[in-house]
């Protein structure tokens, strides 16, 4: 005879148990906020990544995850080692099948450059997403540090976060009190496309002692004529663009003897790659445009 | 019907990812894996039928179009549908508006601009289609002048999803349902129609002796494409050419009879873009072509080709 009241006390140890197995498996997800200020929760640390713009890719390989990444998408180009991962067509357009078929635990959207259908696709399938879409500095940091979180690379992405952080201060601390210098960068050659003052861009200018002279203009990325820069009058134009070769851009402003960039010689370049991307090689090209706007100083 | 069946059973087993046609049947039986599963009945599934029915509606519409005007270069986008659609989805992605709200705004620009074409056009005598074909023309025009305002307008990082949508892009498309609502029963009503459409297609004046009420079958025609239209650029946004090249063709196959005409036009149409979708999937996977580049490159030789063997 089986004596009921143990055979309950028996079932509910095994329920007990059977729960704090349960609790264990479940036992502290990672939760981190995105750049969207939405919760991302998954149960156990990323294996499998897909980043769904360059950025994000530089990002997770800066929080020491790289090894974990299943899924880029075109112009991936940085670090190397980006390369060679499965590509998943163009930001502006993804190949869901492939996407899904590397079956990622964890995609890294970019809110502004993919397409809002294919991403709402993926989260209806269940897969846990995170927004990256960095604006400030400390963002860039924070992103280093939430990915590393997810992917369980904690301790090398506080590393980098801080190397970033504590550059980032460095400059701030030399040219917050030097002579500031009107600034015009070019984004691009035609049509003639600059950023205002609300785009990473121009914080690293303001950064390095730089007043944007478009700070004021009330679109991200004006398009302007050349008539607006020459009453500007900047008096260092830096030129951006898309490859690295870019810098016959700046002829053009020499044909104008009255600018006083063209006067003092003030038309630098910098590397797009290190500047048009808010990733932690930002720090190298805030390094850069910094020296810049210094030459400029001096030659006053 | 046969070969449009292979079309869709042709679509659903190719992919950027290699399923063998055993593993997508299994997929469809919700048998196989859970990752199969997903590809065919989440991804792939819905963007075949999705592609089947925009083009049906557009080869319909485009053939209810040429009767109604008797122009053999009318199509469901020259009177300036598809430009009032497109004017409000490209609002719809500037506001950073998306999925169904977005295909709701290019539903209204769709039907905003066929109202402000018909209400234009009312005041008729004989010349009604030749008003209507003018009044359409010149508000396309006007559409397309606002397009280009709002590109130029545009964020960058905006305008390569706005060029898609004009291009015509089925990944967009999240739900085919509501094509197919409007597609089956167009078809049936259209059915009993053949015989005055036949008549309407030879002129008003000899429709109306031979007892046609020319003005409300005119009328309804003329909405319905509308309707048809309206879904398909919802759906797909606007897919170029299918309506334009797809009645020719099926009328120098098949002869000049609507009866005939009409549902061929939605099976060929369907086809067409079934296989132009599928190409644009994969043809150059991982990247994604946009659905109207194809059906142009694959209509355009086509029909030149037929229009070269003189039965046109």
């Amino acid at each position: 005879m089986v004596n009921p009241m143990r055979s309950l006390l028996s079932i509910s140890a095994l329920l007990l148990s059977g729960w704090a197995f349960v609790s264990n498996a479940l036992a502290d997800p990672i939760c981190v906020v995105d750049d969207r200020g939405r919760d991302v929760c998954i149960d156990h640390a990323a294996m499998r990544i897909a980043a769904l713009s360059p950025g994000a890719t530089e990002l997770i390989y800066a929080a020491g995850a790289g090894d974990n990444v299943v899924a880029v998408v075109s112009y991936s180009d940085y670090p190397e080692a980006a390369k060679s991962v499965t590509s998943v067509g163009s930001h502006t357009r993804l190949d869901l099948e492939r996407l899904i078929s590397l079956q990622p635990d964890l995609i890294l959207a970019w809110g502004t450059g993919n397409p809002t259908e294919q991403i709402e696709t993926l989260e209806r399938l269940g897969l846990p997403v995170y927004y990256v879409e960095p604006h400030e500095f400390e963002d860039i940091a924070r992103n280093i540090d939430n990915l590393g979180a997810l992917a369980g690379t904690s301790k090398r992405a506080k590393e980098e976060a801080k190397r970033f952080r504590t550059g980032i201060d460095v400059l701030h601390e030399r040219y917050k009190q030097a002579p500031r210098v009107k600034t015009f960068y070019q984004v691009w050659d035609e049509p003639l496309m600059t950023m205002n003052g609300s785009h990473y861009i121009s914080k690293v200018v303001d950064l390095c002692g730089g007043d944007n002279v478009f700070a004021d203009s009330p679109r991200l990325i004006p398009r302007l004529s050349q008539e607006a820069v020459l009453l500007k009058n900047p008096e260092a134009i830096i030129a951006g663009g898309m490859g690295e070769r870019n810098a016959n851009w700046l002829e053009k402003w020499r044909v104008f003897a009255d600018l006083l960039a063209t006067q003092k010689g003030n038309l630098f370049f910098v590397p797009p790659s290190l500047i048009q991307r808010p990733t932690p090689r930002l720090l190298e090209g805030a390094q850069i445009l910094c020296e810049k706007l210094d030459i400029a100083r001096a030659r006053r | 019907m046969c070969v449009s069946m292979l079309s869709v059973v042709f679509a659903i087993t190719q992919g950027s990812v290699n399923l063998s046609p055993y593993a997508v049947w299994q997929a469809l039986l919700g048998q196989g894996s859970g990752l199969n599963q997903t590809l065919v009945l989440e991804l792939r599934l819905p963007r075949v039928m999705a592609a089947f029915a925009t083009g049906g509606l557009l080869a319909v519409a485009g053939a209810l179009m040429q009767i109604l005007l008797r122009n053999p270069l009318a199509d469901p986008y020259v009177l300036g549908i598809s430009g009032g659609a497109s004017v409000a989805a490209l609002a719809a992605i500037l506001l950073g508006i998306s999925g169904v709200l977005m295909s709701g705004m290019a539903f209204l620009g769709a039907v905003l601009s066929t109202l402000l074409v018909f209400g234009l056009s009312a005041r008729l005598g004989n010349t009604a289609t030749m008003r209507l074909l003018l009044t359409g023309v010149v508000i396309a025009a006007g559409w397309g002048a606002l397009i280009t305002l709002m590109l130029a307008l545009a964020p960058p990082h905006k305008i390569p999803g706005m060029l898609y949508w004009l291009m015509g892009d089925l990944s967009y498309a999240s739900t085919p349902w509501l094509a197919w609502l409007v597609l089956v029963p167009t078809c049936l009503i259209l059915m009993p129609l053949g015989r005055s459409l036949n008549v309407l297609a030879r002129g008003p004046l000899q429709a109306a002796a031979l007892g046609v009420n020319v003005k409300s079958l005119e009328r309804f025609v003329f909405l319905l494409a509308s309707l048809l239209t309206a879904i398909a650029v919802t759906t797909a946004g606007s897919v170029g050419f299918v309506g334009l090249v797809i009645p020719h063709m099926l009328r120098m196959v098949l002869g000049n009879d609507q009866r005939l005409i009409l549902p061929a036009s939605a099976l060929a149409g369907g086809c067409l873009v079934t296989l132009a979708d599928t190409l644009a999937r994969t043809v150059i996977a991982p990247e994604q072509l946009p659905v109207g580049v194809i059906t142009a490159l694959l209509g355009v030789p086509t029909f030149l080709y037929l229009l070269q063997r003189g039965r046109l």
